[in-house]
């Protein structure tokens, strides 16, 4: 812990904030098919990297599945089975690419990459646990549709790490 | 757009790889057109040509399918979002319905029975 650890927390508790507020806001648009998403709530986590410890990292992705299994209802269920290992695996590659290829990598390549470990691993439990041999026929929309809105979220988070003047001073602050 | 790096196009390309693999796995279906339905664990197996009805038991109630004229849908169903109901009728292999909150999975599995008429050839993807 740093002498800054309080505004290092206030930082965590405002990026979950924002998942939150973007759990709600994907919430509100009309699904296609259940698994289809945008995957809204994923922006925060995308943009955090370079700004938190791992630490501070995993705590903000607990805060984030937590939130969204609260405002969807699906925190006592299964689903949130498929939430937490979407989003570990993902946040763990993001992680990854972040710190093996830090600016020679752009936020879409680390959202698609995300997005990616993300879906693989909610095929493997739909596999496991879900719809068993079946799972291969919705494997391929699922990647499909992963990987368009990845880069979809890719580009908004790089146009708020170039466009941010806040992003670069709090960037500054944490190394 | 400037920012895009070579790294960007690699991980790109790995998942379009992925996912144009994936479609590979259609492939596999084969033999004649069978329902199958998932539920709690357990499977069903219905021969799409025989008309019937039947109903499973999920965590939210009930959710019955009706199987008539070679083609299935969900009849009717207790779960709040309906979109099993919604939709609709299928009948041709490789097509599914789900309903998630009551946990059943709705698929046709085998060759298509009328894959002539005026239709593209789906089994040449």
């Amino acid at each position: 812990m740093t002498p800054h650890s309080n505004t290092r927390v206030d930082l965590v508790a405002l990026f979950s904030a924002c998942a939150l507020f973007l759990s709600t806001i994907e919430y509100m648009i009309p699904k296609p098919i259940p698994f289809m998403r945008l995957g809204l709530a994923n922006i925060p986590l995308i943009i955090a990297l370079g700004l938190f410890s791992k630490r501070e990292y995993f705590l903000l992705l607990l805060l984030k599945v937590l939130g969204q299994g609260l405002i969807s209802g699906t925190i006592f269920s299964y689903i949130i089975l498929f939430s937490l290992a979407g989003s570990i695996s993902s946040a763990i590659i993001m992680l990854l690419i972040y710190t093996l290829f830090k600016d020679k990598v752009s936020r879409v390549g680390i959202s698609i990459g995300g997005a990616l470990g993300s879906t693989l691993s909610q095929l493997l439990i739909s596999r496991l646990i879900l719809f068993k041999e079946a799972t291969y026929v919705i494997a391929p929309l699922f990647l499909f549709s992963g990987l368009i809105s990845s880069i979809i979220l890719g580009l908004a988070a790089q146009r708020f790490i170039v466009m941010s003047k806040w992003y670069q001073t709090m960037k500054e602050i944490s190394v | 757009m400037k920012q895009l790096t070579l790294i960007d196009i690699i991980i790109f390309t790995i998942f379009l790889t992925i996912s144009i693999l994936s479609f590979t796995l259609y492939t596999t279906i084969s033999g004649k057109p069978e329902v199958h339905v998932t539920s709690g664990g357990k499977e069903w197996v219905y021969d799409l040509s025989v008309d019937t009805q039947a109903s499973f038991e999920g965590p939210v109630g009930f959710t019955s399918i009706e199987i008539s004229n070679n083609r299935v849908h969900v009849h009717e169903s207790d779960c709040k979002n309906q979109v099993c109901v919604l939709a609709g009728w299928i009948s041709k292999p490789g097509e599914w319905i789900a309903c998630l909150p009551n946990n059943v999975f709705i698929l046709i599995q085998g060759e298509p029975v009328i894959a002539k008429e005026g239709e593209v050839d789906d089994t040449s993807f």
